[in-house]
């Protein structure tokens, strides 16, 4: 206890016992036995708080503000121990025994109280003293005297003088009696903190005392003095020490409190919550908090418990409230900047409470609102946004990841990952909370009568039937999206390419139900967001491609150091949101031999028959891969030069259910040093053949006959081979597509059965023999042989660079621009921009003068989305040609492709 | 004959003028061939009988067709693949061929 509220409580002692006359500072330095001008100094601090009277005169006279005793309230009464967070859980048993100790007769039982720093253990047994005026064991206004054994440790017999009282000329300096502590609290409780430090006399006496409810001034052998004290002891020593176990013995009742850590995250968040509220109390002025704020309070290692937890809330909110005054904003907002380092740190702890951090905080919103309440004395948390809606998760991803550094397109990749399984849960979890007639509470009626109409619109075309559960949700949805577009907010979706690649069927009809919305609530829909009605649509699919863990491929990462791949192993397993790929740490000392057996075992034991991927960053670890593999039998592919995007990748793509080639592939294709390594190998074999592959069950039946029918109808005069192949080993088929990529530009795959390759179109027997199939194939190779044939023409004229590879970079380039701004450009105009960048690029290398775009603040202005992703492509060319490409080039380029772009919807 | 290139940038027709120029020099055709960019076209089409434009601009055909119709001049685009293989050859049959069709 400060010594401030020591006096203020002194006050009142005395002031109640003095039948409410006014009590003057000698009066209190006798007391309390401190020197009178702190007592003075310590009553002007109060006079100045508010807390006391002061009555003008010699001596002056203080009194206490307000009457402290609220007891004796029968509101109060039920609740003294209820109004505890936890009281009925995680404090139940100390609180049950406390209410044990002071009822029992006659007198109560003297307690020990048990727990770490910062538990609780002075509030808790000022609440028992509470209590016990409450229950009438003592006097509604029986004192309650503090004493902590720490205080005077230095000093033994200064301290069994406080607590004891000392007779005149017991030692030098004891000029007259004094009464003890023990005295003082005659009648009343008398609480002694850190009891260890009492020395082992203080600690005979205070169980003489205990035994026989009397004991002696220091330096009486006289007289004996009686008092009735009920004695609540507290410690943070281990019960088992040899001191504590004296204790343990004499004293009956011993409540133990739990440590924070103890306590549930529920608990722990109603404290955080209280505090909060208490400082929203003291600035007077409501408390906004982030909700990631809040999650890392909930988590971090906090080793002094409740009182730290309280102080770095404090200290956060002084923060906040700083930053508030001095950037002249309009509320307090505490986030994780506020908090100090450690405590930073708890949101790196999600993963393992992730579960229950969601159960008790996943109502609430982004940003959370403490206030002080008299009424009802109560926080409430105010959701800022409609809560549980996707723009949220994926903005918030969004920010984290640019907060750690990763690029913009890197991170839509990487946000992709979780989209589906949130939609899931979302779906899942709406139809629990909701029942029709609540739904109308939330969503507008005109939103309702909308998502009827168009579900049953989407029925209808697509054939398929759309249970309640659909309706809910699409309806939660739609109204966020509604009051998000209207509030000027930007609608992004990740998996939009995704989405329509794959549920085309349920995107057209989405752009359709686009339009009812549109003309009906008089916004405008972004296409973005027409891919999230899809999503809806195609809901049913999304659970057959479930994925189980078994078909995964396993990620190893192993560097050298003694945490390297450790920490980047967790960094990519929280993006990735599951603990999928595993580390192997190499401190420098450790024998080859040893890691090489550990890696062994780890890879034997994350393997699923899918294989391994080993990640490493140099050295002997390099071959490690081989040497698995014919000791394991497990198939293992190694990644050198590893870094974490790398490893963000292949979690990503491996926990998507990816095979271990696929993986492979798309870590050599974001590593920008194995990148250029491979297109370096690419420039040396320009001419690959153009092939079509066939193939059936067999790779001899429906295959060769299909060769045969392509053959014949295609006309084929360029230099087309058509290739059959089994596909009766999944695997062996992909190894053998790959090997013929490597000579070869596979144009298509025919085949009897579904093969879905990336980058390669699929098209069926059926579609050959009743459809449109050989137009579609005959489109295929024309497009192919046109730039093929623009590559080669152009040779002849461009000296600086090779002309074929130019093209093949800028048709890939202008395919991924389409892709990103969601448009289409025509055959015709894809060529006349690959001519045109092919003679851009030529003169850069020949160092020509560049051209000049002038209108180019206006086109920033107008299409700067556009021109950031046309950019970001753009200048992937810079490497590989070794040039540099200027603004007004990319200008030109920018207006070109918007120009003459058909807007997919 | 006065023909007029345009493209993005009067940068990919440069190379076709040269091949058109070229391909007129060995049919002993009097031309004046010149590539320009899309936006100095207002000021130079009166000086010539034709304009060709280059796939890419293809959106601005509309824009300049009314343009030519307002000096009495043809207007259309460049055949995709004459134009990424330069067939310069090709090309000026094709500008020929526009303006015999007046």
């Amino acid at each position: 206890m400060k010594k401030v509220d020591e006096v203020y409580k002194g006050l009142i002692d005395i002031f109640n016992k003095a039948n409410n006359e006014g009590v003057t500072a000698i009066q209190l330095s006798d007391h309390l036995n401190l020197h009178r001008s702190s007592i003075s100094r310590y009553l002007n601090q109060l006079y100045k708080e508010g807390k006391v009277e002061k009555i003008q005169g010699r001596p002056v006279l203080y009194k206490p503000k307000e009457e402290r005793t609220n007891v004796g309230d029968n509101q109060n009464k039920v609740n003294i121990f209820q109004k505890v967070i936890g009281s009925n859980e995680s404090l139940n048993i100390p609180i049950q025994q406390a209410k044990a100790a002071i009822l029992y007769p006659p007198n109560g039982l003297h307690t020990l109280i048990l727990g770490e720093t910062g538990v609780g253990k002075t509030m808790f047994a000022e609440l028992m003293y509470d209590f016990a005026k409450e229950s009438e064991v003592i006097y509604k206004d029986a004192p309650f005297v503090s004493f902590n054994c720490a205080d005077y440790a230095d000093n033994p017999q200064l301290l069994l003088g406080q607590l004891f009282g000392v007779k005149k000329g017991a030692y030098t300096g004891a000029d007259k009696d004094k009464d003890g502590l023990l005295k003082k609290a005659d009648g009343g409780i008398l609480f002694l903190d850190e009891v260890h430090r009492l020395p082992p006399v203080g600690q005979e006496m205070l169980f003489t005392y205990i035994d026989k409810g009397f004991f002696r001034r220091l330096g009486d052998t006289e007289n004996v003095i009686y008092s009735k004290v009920l004695i609540i002891s507290a410690t943070t020593e281990n019960p088992q020490s040899y001191l504590l176990k004296t204790f343990t013995r004499r004293i009956p009742m011993i409540i133990n409190l739990p440590s924070l850590e103890e306590r549930s995250l529920k608990e722990r968040l109603q404290l955080i919550e209280e505090f909060f509220k208490e400082e929203s109390k003291r600035i007077g002025m409501s408390i906004y908090v982030d909700k990631k704020c809040l999650i890392s309070l909930l988590l971090y290692d906090c080793p002094n418990n409740i009182g730290q937890l309280k102080g770095d809330i404090k200290l956060a909110c002084a923060k906040a409230f700083l930053n508030y005054k001095s950037q002249n904003r309009d509320y307090i907002l505490v986030t994780c900047k506020d908090l100090p380092q450690y405590a930073k740190k708890g949101i790196m702890k999600i993963k393992d409470s992730r579960k229950e951090v969601e159960s008790i905080l996943g109502s609430k919103g982004e940003i959370l609102r403490f206030f002080y309440n008299e009424e009802e004395n109560k926080i409430s948390s105010h959701d800022h946004y409609n809560k549980d809606n996707f723009y949220d998760v994926i903005e918030n991803k969004v920010n984290t990841l640019k907060n750690i550094g990763i690029q913009e397109h890197e991170i839509s990749e990487i946000v992709n990952i979780n989209i589906e399984n949130y939609f899931k849960k979302y779906m899942g979890d709406i139809t629990n909370k909701l029942r029709r007639d609540e739904i109308s509470k939330i969503v507008d009626g005109e939103i309702l009568n909308i998502v009827e109409e168009i579900l049953e619109k989407a029925q209808k075309k697509l054939n398929k039937e759309y249970n309640e559960k659909i309706y809910y949700s699409l309806a939660l949805h739609l109204n966020s999206t509604v009051q998000r577009i209207k509030e000027g907010h930007k609608i992004f979706n990740p998996k939009l390419n995704f989405i329509r690649l794959n549920y085309s069927d349920e995107f057209l009809v989405s752009m359709e139900l686009a339009k009812i919305i549109e003309s009906k609530l008089d916004i405008e829909l972004p296409l973005d967001e027409i891919g999230y009605i899809t999503m809806f649509l195609a809901a049913d699919k999304y659970d057959e491609e479930n994925l189980t863990k078994d078909d995964r491929v396993g990620v190893l990462v192993i560097m050298h150091g003694n945490s390297t791949a450790s920490s980047m192993v967790e960094v990519a397993n929280r993006l990735v949101g599951e603990e999928h790929a595993k580390a192997l740490d190499m401190p420098l000392n450790a024998s080859p031999e040893e890691l090489y057996n550990s890696a062994k075992e780890k890879v034997i034991e994350i393997d699923n028959g899918k294989g391994v991927l080993l990640m490493v960053d140099m050295g002997s670890l390099t071959n490690f891969g081989d040497m698995l593999y014919e000791d394991t039998g497990v198939k293992v592919i190694t990644i050198e030069m590893v870094s974490t995007l790398l490893v963000i990748e292949a979690c990503r793509k491996a926990v998507m259910g990816r095979s271990l080639k696929e993986i492979y592939n798309s870590c050599i294709n974001t590593n920008p040093y194995l990148r250029k390594k491979s297109s370096r190998v690419k420039d040396v074999c320009v001419e690959k053949k153009n092939v079509i592959v066939t193939a059936c069950f067999t790779g001899e039946g429906a295959a060769e006959r299909l060769k045969n029918i392509l053959k014949e109808k295609l006309n084929i005069e360029e230099d087309v081979k058509i290739i059959p192949l089994t596909l009766l080993d999944r695997k062996e088929f992909l190894e053998r597509l790959e090997h013929l990529k490597k000579d070869n530009e596979i144009l298509s795959i025919v085949g009897t059965i579904d093969i879905d390759i990336p980058d390669i179109p699929f098209i069926s027997a059926h579609e050959i023999i009743a459809g449109n199939g050989i137009e579609r194939l005959r489109e295929i190779i024309d497009n192919e042989i046109i730039y093929e044939k623009i590559g080669k023409s152009l040779g002849c004229h461009l000296e600086n660079i090779d002309s074929s590879i130019a093209v093949s970079h800028i048709r890939k380039i202008l395919t991924d621009i389409q892709n990103d701004l969601s448009i289409v450009l025509s055959r015709d105009v894809l060529i006349g921009i690959i001519l045109h960048m092919c003679f851009m690029l030529e003169k850069i290398k020949e160092g020509k003068a560049q051209i000049v775009y002038k209108n180019k603040e206006e086109l920033f202005k107008k299409y700067s989305r556009e021109y950031n992703i046309v950019e970001r492509h753009i200048k992937s060319l810079e490497n590989i040609f070794n040039v540099e490409i200027i603004t007004d080039e990319i200008c030109y380029i920018v207006r070109t492709i918007i120009e003459n772009s058909v807007k997919f919807n | 004959m006065k023909i007029l290139l345009c493209c993005a940038a009067g940068m990919s027709t440069s190379l076709i003028v040269e091949k058109m120029k070229k391909a007129a020099e060995t049919r002993n055709m009097d031309v004046t061939i010149e590539a320009v960019s899309v936006d100095e076209i207002e000021n130079v089409i009166q000086d010539y009988d034709v304009v060709l434009l280059g796939p890419q601009v293809k959106y601005k055909k509309n824009q300049l067709q009314k343009l030519g119709d307002k000096h009495g001049k043809k207007v259309d685009v460049i055949n995709p693949v004459d134009y990424g293989l330069v067939k310069g050859d090709k090309i000026l049959d094709f500008a020929i061929k526009l303006r015999e069709d007046e």
